[in-house]
């Protein structure tokens, strides 16, 4: 069974059609991809999936329970997580604190008004985890505002991470990155897929295709095709139509 | 119920504070379409194109100077005309300079940019009272437009009807500018993207420039012709803002027509709240504000105004 | 040592060095003031004012909130002070809870309405609610006095137990003042240092991200505005003792203007101690500049503008500016001075 399902997502801004019947299912411990060209609605699908937007009709199912329409902090407790594609990270913080209110351990004792974050080391010990994962090993003291685009780029990563999610949203985590960088950020995939179920928007087809265990391409507000890596790389319709042929 | 029958000049009163209200609310839109940022200090503009209009009429409103003695022998039409003229084009000058100063504001959090107007308000205000002093001064007019008209057992106020077909007129105007003049379709352009104007080689900073000294010369026009019925206060400013953001809540950003209409329901909810309970009336506008934003929400469906940053 | 302590929140539990020079500063006040050419109740003013901006701040500097209409909650403050005092019972202690309990239950209320918000809607509704107070203030005269205020009020004694202590002079009224600001100023510095303020200064930041981790955003705005409402009553409420009286004045739009210029000019949006600078220059700024000229408010204003447009940070920064650069002066030496590594 999936663990994340949306059922016919139907979307309109104005009089604009911007998700029209989209039909998505993730299965649980696997890295799904969804791609297309700009403004075929992959970010409002996105959107609609996490929370910011609310469909004008269809559902949202994850493990389970119908979350469609919930605000984002609602989904986000359920165990959805979600990097941006613009960065928006503590820019104040440093990276170790950023990933810490992050940590659902420390959004339960939030309302606390005397403690002392300090004091937590168990919190902080799991938070330099996360950041040594998502290669910030050693940068926990250094201002988000201050790490280069990629390590910005991995902090945003390591946010969602540490959020203990059971599934992970990565939207266009590719941005910006040279070659080095998108290796980089491919072995941390890898690593991160053996423990939690991910789902990618990407750009970028080559990278996509080598990590991803089944894509849906969505193009016009529709899922025009759908399968493994393979499939869609053997399927006439989409080499012609010119999607499939950077791959 | 024989407070209905009195109602008249009541929604005579509602009418034209209403136009009058979307006349400030429309220089307001103008500005929000093609800045980042919300001007929080309209309302003060408008207030300081009344008092350079007092100062322009009267003797004794401000221009204290001997030299200007023939000038003030002019009969009042003649001198009210002129302030009608000047006044703005001084407020628009004033509004120049604030948007050189919110450049400074640009591309960072729009907290900044709200602080800054909000200091403008507050500087404008203080300069207001430092110049023309705290207590209230009085436009004079024209006889031809005092006085009052009496149509079925009601006296109706003769400056409410004279407001009002002003304000008329100067929003066909307005509308004509925009919809048919060249500058006009920059400002609409602006006002809905401002990044294709740019990529079409205009120059934005001069844009936003000129559509700031018109939306500010528009809320001194409104503020001239509304000093005979609210009074010339420092503190009218505030009051004043307020309204023009209800409005383009209500009336939506960017339709002109929404605004005139949002402008005419609000208008009738004070004029009205004026008739049953005076002291209220300014308030309701208050009220309105609370009520409006409340309901209202997001605002546009789901998609983010600047309003909303 | 604990990992990645960011140097900019590396603060002692509960007190610090800022604290400790701010409360000898302001201890010793009323020994001194009079020595540089000022008087009494000019502490007594600014400590109340402090108190004030520091509350507010918690909301515009730490939360990220701009409320323009903040007069209101203080004015509420001052009213329940001398309205418990006439109708319930003459106890200072109690008046000043029922300062801060008044203002915090009108503050909470409204905060429903805009903690869903932001930006210009917040602003705005903080001036609609503002001015309707005024307004309630200035008409419902049988409880407020109108427009001339409530006359009247005591400054009673403050009781510990079987010690009184009279409060009517400005040097016993200046203790008591400093006593309430110490207890505050703690407990706010605590307050920002906690977890809780952690989320406030991390909503200030990326409202939206924190809504995607999972946090109530609309709760913490709440309880940050509800907060800061408490303490501008307890400001308040000290302001009615140290006046006699409870004014309408204070709930103008002026008044609560003159919080966020003070709050901003002294660096309130990047230090806790912003407020309590800018409000000391406030009060330098009118009671010396105002000596010579009369628009010296309007220079406050101008003066506003220019650190919003070219220095938002404020004094504060400017000063952390200046440590910054002192340090980096300092590790550059030390480098240098350090024997060239061998292999």
């Amino acid at each position: 069974m999936a663990l994340l399902e949306a059922r016919g997502l139907h979307k309109r801004f104005g009089d604009h059609v911007v998700l029209e019947d989209i039909s998505l299912a993730f299965p649980e411990g696997r890295l799904s991809g969804i791609m297309g060209p700009n403004g075929a609605g992959k970010t409002t699908c996105f959107n609609v999936l996490t929370g910011g937007v609310r469909p004008d009709r269809g559902r949202v199912v994850f493990g389970g329970e119908d979350i469609t329409g919930l605000p984002p902090y609602a989904i986000a407790r359920r165990g959805v997580a979600r990097s941006f594609q613009l960065m928006n990270v503590f820019d104040e913080y440093s990276a170790l604190e950023n990933v810490l209110l992050a940590a659902p351990a420390v959004r339960a004792r939030s309302f606390n008004m005397v403690h002392d974050l300090r004091r937590d080391t168990g919190a902080r010990d799991r938070a330099a985890t996360v950041l040594a994962r998502v290669g910030l090993g050693g940068k926990e003291r250094v201002a988000a505002g201050r790490l280069s685009y990629g390590d910005r780029r991995a902090l945003e990563i390591g946010l969602a991470v540490a959020a203990e999610p059971r599934i992970l949203f990565l939207d266009e985590p590719t941005s910006g990155l040279g070659a080095d960088g998108t290796a980089r950020l491919a072995e941390l995939i890898q690593e991160l897929r053996r423990v939690l179920t991910i789902v990618i928007i990407e750009h970028d087809m080559a990278f996509l295709f080598r990590l991803a265990d089944q894509i849906s391409v969505i193009h016009w507000g529709q899922v025009i095709a759908e399968g493994t890596p393979e499939a869609l790389r053997a399927d006439p319709w989409l080499a012609r139509s010119g999607l499939g042929a950077a791959v | 119920m024989e407070l209905i029958g009195t109602l008249g000049p009541h929604l005579l009163n509602g009418v034209a504070l209403g136009l009058l209200f979307a006349l400030v609310a429309l220089g307001f839109m103008l500005i929000i379409g093609v800045m980042e940022v919300i001007n929080l200090a309209h309302g003060s503009l408008f207030a300081l194109g009344a008092y350079v209009a007092v100062a322009l009429v009267t003797p004794e409103g401000g221009l204290r100077l001997t030299a200007l003695a023939p000038y003030f022998s002019m009969p009042i039409p003649g001198r009210f005309v002129i302030a009608l003229l000047l006044a703005p084009l001084a407020v628009a000058g004033v509004g120049m300079l604030l948007e050189l100063c919110l450049r400074r504001t640009y591309g960072r959090d729009p907290l900044y940019g709200l602080l800054l107007t909000f200091g403008a308000a507050l500087v404008i205000e203080e300069l207001i009272r430092l110049v023309w002093g705290p207590t209230e001064r009085f436009l004079p007019l024209p006889t031809a437009i005092t006085g009052g008209v009496t149509m079925g057992g009601l006296v109706y106020s003769v400056y409410r009807f004279f407001a009002s077909a002003f304000a008329v007129g100067m929003i066909l105007l307005l509308w004509l500018f925009l919809q048919r003049t060249r500058y006009g379709a920059l400002i609409k352009a602006g006002a809905h993207d401002s990044e294709m104007v740019r990529a079409l080689g205009v120059n934005l900073t001069r844009l936003r420039l000129l559509v700031f000294a018109f939306g500010t010369g528009l809320a001194a026009v409104a503020g001239i012709v509304m000093a005979p019925i609210w009074g010339v206060r420092p503190h009218v400013g505030v009051d004043a803002v307020v309204p023009a953001f209800v409005i383009i809540v209500l009336g939506g950003v960017g339709s002109f027509w929404g605004a005139v209409i949002a402008g005419l329901l609000i208008g009738m909810v004070v004029g009205l709240t004026g008739a049953f309970a005076t002291a209220w009336s300014l308030v309701s506008m208050y009220v309105l504000l609370v009520l409006v934003v409340t309901v209202r929400g997001r605002g546009l469906l789901g998609k983010k105004s600047v309003l909303e940053r | 040592m604990t990992v990645g302590d960011d140097p900019r929140t590396l603060a002692a539990g509960w007190l610090s060095p800022g604290m400790l020079v701010a409360f000898a500063v302001f201890g010793t006040l009323p020994l001194w003031i009079e020595r540089v050419g000022l008087y009494r109740y000019l502490g007594v003013e600014i400590l109340i004012w402090c108190l004030f901006a520091l509350g507010f701040n918690l909301l515009l500097g730490y939360t990220g909130l701009p409320s323009f209409g903040h007069g209101a909650y203080f004015g509420i403050g001052a009213y329940a002070m001398g309205l418990t005092q006439f109708h319930l019972v003459a106890d200072l202690w109690i008046g000043l809870l029922a300062a801060m309990l008044a203002a915090a239950v009108v503050g909470g209320s409204v905060a429903l309405f805009i903690s869903h918000r932001r930006g210009i809607y917040f602003a705005l509704m903080t001036i609609a609610f503002g001015q309707m107070f005024f307004f309630i203030a200035s008409k419902w005269t049988s409880v407020t006095g109108g427009e001339d205020g409530l006359l009247n009020i005591a400054r009673l004694p403050a009781r510990l137990g079987v010690v009184a202590f009279d409060l009517t002079g400005n040097l016993a009224m200046s203790y008591f003042v400093f006593a309430v600001f110490v207890m505050a100023t703690v407990l706010l510095w605590r307050l920002v240092h906690s977890p809780f303020g952690k989320v406030l200064r991390a909503i200030k930041q990326n409202e939206t991200r924190m809504a995607y981790l999972g946090y109530r955003v609309y709760v913490y705005k709440w309880a940050s505005f509800t907060l800061s409402c408490a303490v501008a009553g307890l400001a308040g409420g000290l302001f009615a003792m140290a006046q006699n009286g409870a004014y309408v004045q204070v709930m103008s739009l002026q008044w609560s203007g003159v919080v966020v210029l003070m709050t901003l000019i002294g660096g309130g949006l990047v230090s806790f101690w912003g407020p309590v600078v800018g409000t000391v220059v406030y009060f330098l700024a009118r009671d010396l500049l105002g000596a010579y000229t009369e628009s010296w408010l309007l220079w406050f204003g101008l003066m506003f503008m220019l650190v919003v447009m070219f220095k938002p940070e404020g004094l504060a920064g400017l000063w952390q500016d200046a440590v910054a650069r002192h340090a980096a002066h300092r590790r550059a030496r030390a480098v240098a001075l350090q024997p060239a590594a061998s292999d």
